[in-house]
C-alpha cells in the first residue's frame, strides 16, 4: 500500500496542478510543439518505470 | 447518381470490404499468431478510444478552448498510466469471474440485478450521443464530398455493413470472449488507418499551408498571434473536470471496457499499454493544432470539414483522406459499441426479464438474440442522429455521453477500494446522479426543450457552462448518496464475500463446503434442468477440460472448483446474475451442521498465482509462508493434515513416496476416499485417544510395512481446526529388532554349545586317556589298532567341538587382527564346518589352497567369512556343481577365492550385494546379513572383496575374491617385542 499511497499522491497532485501547465502551453511566444515534448517526456518516464517493474518481477 | 456520390460509395464500400477481407484472412489463419498476439496489435486495438470525436470533435473543441482539447487525450493517458493500480485489478476480477461488461462487474460485486440493469441503462443512454457523433460525422463527410447531394442516407448505407461485420466476426459463438484475434486485429488495422489519415492531414497542413515548422512558428508569432490570443482559455476548474470525465470514459465506456477487459489482453500487455497507448494518443493529438492553425490561416473557419472543403477544389484526395479516417474511427467505435452494448442488454435486461429455459438449442437462441440487439444498437445510433437532425454540436453530444458514463466512476472506485460499499448505496447513488444528468444534459439535448434548471447556483458560479454544472452536481450527489446510504444500511453476506474477491487488498477466505453432487458427472443432470441437456453437457465438459478433471472426480475441493468454473463460464454466456441464480439453485452446497472452515488449499493456490504481484511486507510474509511450507513438504517423515470435515489439507512428499499416492490427487479429497489401507489407518489414528499408534502392519504396493503414526490436534486460539498426522516407516527397525532377537538366540545357542563342548570334552579326554592306557596294557595288534582308532575318533570329536566353540565366539569383535593366519588351514576348517550341515551334500567342495600363504588377521573371523561365502555358493549351486577354494599371493596381498559353477548373481542384485537385508533367497531361508557381515569383517582386515559373476571365460557361476594383507614375519616379531616392553 505504500507504493499506492505515494502514487495516488503524485497523481492527485499532478491532477490539481495540471491547469498551470495548460496556461503555459497557450503562450504564443513559446515553441508550438512544447506541450507534446512534455507529454513525450512523461511517456519516456512511464516506459522507464515499466522496464523497472519488469526487472523487479523477474 | 452523381459521380461524387458514386465515388464516395466506392471509397467507403472499398474500405469496408477491405476490413471484411482482413478479418476473413485472420479467421482462416492466414496471418501468423505471432503477429496477431504482438503487443502492438493490442495497443492499436485500444486505439478504438480515438473515435470520430478524436478527428472531428477535437478540432471543434480546439477552436473553442485552444489546447484544452488535450484533456480528451490526457484523461485517457492518465487512466492507462494508473494501469497497475486501476486497470490490472479490474482485469483480474473480470478474468477470474468471466465478467465481460461493466454491468456484469457491478452485478457481481454488489450481488444485485438492479445494479447491473441500472448500469446497462445508463451506458445505453450515454452511448447514444456517442453513436450519434459517429453517424453525424460520417454523414457530414459524405455531404462534403458529394457537395451536399447526400449525407445521412449514405451513412445508413454504411451502417449496414458495420452491423454485418459485428454479427459475422463478433458473435460467431455464444460466449462473449470468442474470436478475440479477429476483432482485435481488425481494430488495429482501423487504428492504423485513422492514425495515418490524421498524420497525413497534419503533414499536409504543415507543408502545404505553411512551409514547414519554422514558417508555422513565424505565422504563430506574426499574423496568427491575434487569433491565438483571441482563443478562449479553458478555466482551470473546467479543465480538471474534463480530465476526470475523459479519465472515466477511457475504461468505463462500454466499448472501451470490452476491449480492455473482455478481450484476451494479458496483464503484461495491459501494463505495456500504460506507455504505448499514450504514445498512440500523442500521435493522434499532434496534428490537431496544425489542422486548426491551417484552417485559421486559410479561411478563418475551423472545422475539419471547412479545412477539407478548402482543399477539395484543388486536391480531392485530401477530402478522401479525411473521409477514410473518419470512416475508420466511426466504424471501429460502432462495431465495438454494438458488441459490448448488445451483451449488456442481453444479460441485464432481456435475460433478467425472461430467464433462459431448458431450450434444446440454448446457444442458438442466445446468438440470435444478440445479433438482433447488435442491429438495434447500430440502427439506434442512426435514428438518434436523425432525431437530432444534425442540430447538436459535436462537443455537446460528446460531453453528454462522457458525463453520463462518469456516473459509474464512484461505484467502480468503491468496488475496488471500499469493501464497505453496498448495493443500496450504489443503486441509490447511481439513480441520483443519473437523474441529475438526464435532467441537466440528456433530456434537453434530445428533446430540445429547456427544462427548469437545477439549483446549481447554490454551489457553483452561475456563468459556468451547463455540462460543468451538471457533471459536478451529479457526481457530488452520486458520491454522497453512495457513502451515506452504504454506511447506514446492512451489507449482505454475499456482498461481503464478493467485496473481498474484488477488493485490491482482498483477503479471500473461500469456505470448504460440501456439494450435493457427489461426482463431477453428477453436475450434468443437475445443470440440465436449467439450461437443457446439450448445453449442460457442453458446459460441464468445457469446465472439466479447463480444470483437467475426470467425470468420476469425487474430491470436494475439485468439485467446488468445478462449480466456480461453471458459474464463471455461464456468467460469460448469460451474465453473472442469471449464472449465479442457476448455480445456486441447481448445484447447491450441502449445509450440514458442521461449521464451514477456510479452504486453505484454495487460498494457497491463489497466493502462488499472484505471488509476483506482492510487494513489501506482504512479499516478506509470503516468503516466510513458502519457507514453512517447503519445510513441511520436504520433511523426511510422512506428514498429512486432515481437516475437521475429514478433507485432506496436506500430504507431503515423503508420504507420497511411501504411499505411492501423489499429493495433487489427494489434497482436497476426503480421507475415507483414499485407496486402502489409508482410510482405516487414518481413521484409527484420528479416533485414537492415546497416540501414537506403534508399528501398524500394512501392505503397500505389495510389500509389508510397519508404520508408526503420531497425531496432534490443531485446536489453538487462532487455529482453523483439524489434525496433523506424522507417519514414520519403522519397517527396517522392525527387521533389525527381529534380527537382534535371532542373533541373541544364536548367541545363547553358542554359549550352550560351549557348555556342551566343555561337558563333552571331559568324557572325551577320559576316553582318550583310556585308549592310551589300553595301548600300554596290551601287545595285541588288533587291540592296539582299536585303541588308535578310538584316539583318532576322539581327536576328531575334539576338533569338531573346538570348531563349534570357536565359531560361536567368532561373531564377537576381536582385538587381535594381526595374528598370522594360514589360509589353507582356515579353508579346511571352513570346509569342515560346512560339511556338518546336512544340505547340499550333492555339491562337490574342493580345496586347492596351497599351504604357506599366511595373511594377517583373526583366524576365527576369517573362517566365519569363508563359511558365509561357501554357504552362499552352495545355495546357488545345483546337484553336480562344484565349488573350488583357491588362493595365491601378490606383492603385499594374498588372494583367496571361492568359485562356483552355480546360477550366478543378477546384475541388479550385484549393485546392492553387500547391503544389509539384500537376499535372493526365499523368505525364512536367508536374512540378507551374511555378505554384509563378511564385507564388514574383510574391511576391518583392510582387505576387499571382488565379485565376478560369471567369472572371466566362464559361462556361468560366481567368483568371490578376497584380498587380504600378507603377514610380514619381521614386522610381526618387532611388533610383538614392542608390546612386551
Amino acid at each position: 500500500m505504500y507504493v499506492y499511497r505515494l502514487m495516488l499522491f503524485l497523481v492527485f497532485g499532478g491532477y490539481l496542478l495540471s491547469p498551470l501547465l495548460m496556461s503555459g502551453w497557450g503562450d504564443p511566444s513559446a515553441a508550438w510543439y512544447r506541450p507534446f515534448v512534455i507529454w513525450g517526456g512523461l511517456i519516456a518516464l512511464t516506459l522507464w518505470l515499466e522496464q523497472k517493474r519488469k526487472l523487479d518481477e523477474r | 447518381m452523381s459521380v461524387e456520390l458514386l465515388g464516395v460509395l466506392l471509397l467507403g464500400g472499398g474500405y469496408l470490404g477491405l476490413l471484411f477481407l482482413c478479418a476473413s484472412a485472420v479467421e482462416r489463419g492466414k496471418v501468423s499468431i505471432r503477429v496477431l498476439r504482438h503487443p502492438i496489435v493490442y495497443t492499436l486495438a485500444l486505439g478504438v478510444y480515438a473515435s470520430a470525436w478524436a478527428l472531428y470533435g477535437s478540432l471543434e473543441f480546439a477552436a473553442e478552448a485552444g489546447f484544452g482539447y488535450l484533456a480528451y487525450y490526457l484523461g485517457a493517458a492518465g487512466a492507462f498510466l494508473l494501469a497497475p493500480v486501476l486497470l490490472v485489478p479490474i482485469q483480474r476480477i473480470t478474468r477470474t469471474y468471466q465478467l465481460s461488461s461493466l454491468a456484469d462487474l457491478f452485478a457481481f460485486r454488489f450481488r444485485s440485478r438492479w445494479a447491473g440493469t441500472l448500469v446497462t441503462l445508463i451506458s445505453a443512454l450515454a452511448v447514444l450521443p456517442l453513436l450519434g457523433i459517429q453517424v453525424q460525422t460520417l454523414g457530414g463527410a459524405v455531404s462534403l464530398l458529394t457537395q451536399g447531394q447526400a449525407g445521412s442516407s449514405v451513412a445508413l448505407v454504411f451502417c449496414a455493413p458495420i452491423a454485418a461485420f459485428a454479427i459475422l466476426f463478433g458473435t460467431r459463438h455464444a460466449h462473449a470472449r470468442a474470436q478475440p484475434d479477429v476483432l482485435l486485429s481488425t481494430l488495429a488495422v482501423e487504428s492504423v488507418v485513422k492514425l495515418a489519415a490524421m498524420l497525413a492531414l497534419g503533414g499536409l497542413a504543415l507543408w502545404l499551408v505553411f512551409d514547414g515548422p519554422a514558417s508555422l512558428q513565424q505565422w504563430l508569432e506574426g499574423p496568427g498571434l491575434a487569433a491565438q490570443v483571441a482563443t478562449t482559455k479553458l478555466d482551470p476548474a473546467h479543465w480538471r473536470t474534463l480530465l476526470l470525465l475523459f479519465f472515466a470514459a477511457a475504461f468505463l465506456m462500454p466499448h472501451l471496457f470490452h476491449i480492455t477487459f473482455a478481450e484476451n489482453l494479458s496483464r503484461h500487455t495491459l501494463l505495456q499499454a500504460s506507455w504505448t497507448l499514450p504514445l498512440f494518443l500523442l500521435l493522434m493529438a499532434l496534428p490537431v493544432p496544425l489542422i486548426w492553425w491551417a484552417a485559421q490561416a486559410s479561411q478563418g473557419d475551423v472545422p475539419l470539414a471547412a479545412y477539407a472543403a478548402y482543399f477539395i477544389d484543388t486536391h480531392w484526395w485530401i477530402g478522401a483522406i479525411a473521409f477514410i479516417g473518419g470512416l475508420a474511427a466511426a466504424s471501429s467505435t460502432m462495431i465495438v459499441i454494438a458488441l459490448a452494448l448488445s451483451g449488456m442488454v442481453l444479460n441485464h435486461i432481456v435475460l433478467v426479464a425472461r430467464p433462459p429455459e431448458a431450450h434444446s438449442d440454448l446457444y442458438g437462441w442466445l446468438l440470435w438474440l444478440r445479433r438482433g440487439l447488435i442491429v438495434a444498437v447500430v440502427v439506434s445510433g442512426w435514428l438518434f442522429d436523425q432525431w437530432l437532425k444534425h442540430s447538436a454540436v459535436l462537443t455537446d453530444l460528446g460531453l453528454t455521453a462522457f458525463v453520463g458514463i462518469a456516473q459509474c466512476l464512484p461505484g467502480m472506485l468503491a468496488l475496488l477500494y471500499w469493501p464497505g460499499a453496498n448495493r443500496t448505496g450504489v443503486v441509490v447513488g447511481l439513480l441520483g446522479g443519473a437523474i441529475i444528468w438526464l435532467w441537466g444534459l440528456w433530456l434537453p439535448l434530445v428533446t430540445g426543450v429547456t427544462l427548469p434548471p437545477l439549483p446549481y447556483a447554490l454551489f457553483l458560479p452561475p456563468d459556468s457552462p451547463l455540462w460543468y454544472h451538471t457533471a459536478l452536481l451529479s457526481l457530488a450527489v452520486n458520491i454522497l448518496l453512495l457513502i451515506v446510504i452504504s454506511l447506514f444500511t446492512r451489507t449482505s453476506e454475499g456482498e461481503r464475500s464478493a467485496a473481498e474477491a474484488c477488493s485490491v487488498d482482498a483477503v479471500i477466505r473461500s469456505k470448504r463446503l460440501p456439494l450435493e453432487a457427489a461426482t463431477a458427472a453428477d453436475f450434468t443432470p443437475h445443470l440440465a434442468q436449467a439450461i437443457g441437456d446439450e448445453a449442460a453437457t457442453r458446459e460441464v465438459a468445457r469446465a472439466m477440460k479447463a480444470l483437467r478433471l475426470q467425470p468420476e472426480e469425487r474430491r470436494p475441493y475439485a468439485l467446488r472448483r468445478l462449480r466456480d468454473r461453471l458459474q464463471a463460464n455461464l456468467s460469460g454466456l448469460m451474465g453473472p446474475s442469471v449464472a449465479r441464480d442457476i448455480v445456486d439453485r441447481y448445484l447447491p452446497y450441502r449445509h450440514d451442521d458442521a461449521p464451514a472452515t477456510d479452504d486453505i488449499h484454495f487460498v494457497e493456490s491463489r497466493l502462488e498465482a499472484y505471488r509476483s504481484r506482492l510487494t513489501g511486507l506482504a512479499r516478506e510474509l509470503d516468503g516466510l509462508r513458502r519457507h514453512h511450507r517447503q519445510t513441511l513438504a520436504h520433511l523426511p517423515l510422512g506428514l498429512c493434515v486432515v481437516g475437521d470435515d475429514d478433507e485432506v489439507v496436506m500430504w507431503n512428499q515423503a508420504l507420497s513416496q511411501l504411499s505411492g499416492i501423489g499429493g495433487d490427487s489427494v489434497i482436497g479429497s476426503r480421507y475415507d476416499n483414499l485407496p486402502a489401507p489409508w482410510p482405516t489407518l487414518l481413521a484409527r489414528v484420528l479416533g485414537a485417544t492415546q497416540a501414537p499408534l506403534y508399528k501398524q502392519a500394512v501392505t503397500l504396493h505389495g510389500r509389508d510395512y510397519f508404520l508408526t503414526l503420531h497425531k496432534a490436534v490443531l485446536d489453538g486460539h487462532d487455529s482453523r481446526g483439524g489434525s496433523v498426522i506424522l507417519v514414520e516407516d519403522h519397517t527396517e527397525m522392525k527387521w533389525l529388532e527381529e534380527e537382534l532377537a535371532h542373533a541373541a538366540r544364536l548367541a545363547s545357542i553358542g554359549q550352550l554349545a560351549a557348555g556342551v563342548a566343555h561337558e563333552i570334552g571331559n568324557p572325551i579326554t577320559g576316553i582318550s586317556s583310556l585308549a592310551q592306557n589300553l595301548r600300554y596294557d596290551t601287545e595285541d595288534p588288533a587291540l592296539l589298532e582299536t585303541a588308535d582308532q578310538i584316539q583318532q575318533l576322539t581327536q576328531r570329536v575334539t576338533r569338531i567341538v573346538n570348531s563349534l566353540v570357536g565359531f560361536a565366539h567368532g561373531g564377537l569383535p576381536s582385538a587381535v587382527l594381526d595374528a598370522p593366519v594360514d589360509l589353507a588351514l582356515i579353508s579346511a576348517e571352513a570346509l569342515h564346518l560346512i560339511n556338518l550341515a546336512r544340505s547340499g551334500e550333492d555339491v562337490t567342495l574342493i580345496n586347492t589352497c596351497p599351504e604357506g600363504i599366511i595373511v594377517r588377521g583373526d583366524g576365527q573371523r576369517l573362517t566365519q567369512v569363508m563359511v558365509n561365502l561357501l554357504s552362499n555358493a552352495r545355495d546357488a549351486c545345483s546337484a553336480g556343481d562344484e565349488i573350488v577354494i583357491s588362493a595365491g599371493t601378490g606383492e603385499h596381498q594374498a588372494w583367496w577365492r571361492v568359485t562356483d559353477t552355480g546360477r550366478g548373481i543378477a546384475a541388479d542384485v550385484r549393485e546392492h550385494l553387500f547391503e544389509p537385508f539384500v537376499t535372493t533367497k526365499a523368505p525364512g531361508e536367508g536374512t540378507g546379513l551374511g555378505l554384509s557381515l563378511a564385507y564388514q569383517i574383510v574391511a576391518e582386515h583392510q582387505g576387499k572383496i571382488e565379485v565376478a559373476s560369471p567369472p572371466p571365460d566362464t559361462p556361468c557361476g560366481t567368483a568371490m575374491t578376497l584380498w587380504l594383507p600378507c603377514h610380514q614375519q619381521d614386522a610381526s616379531n618387532a611388533h610383538a617385542q614392542d608390546s612386551h616392553r
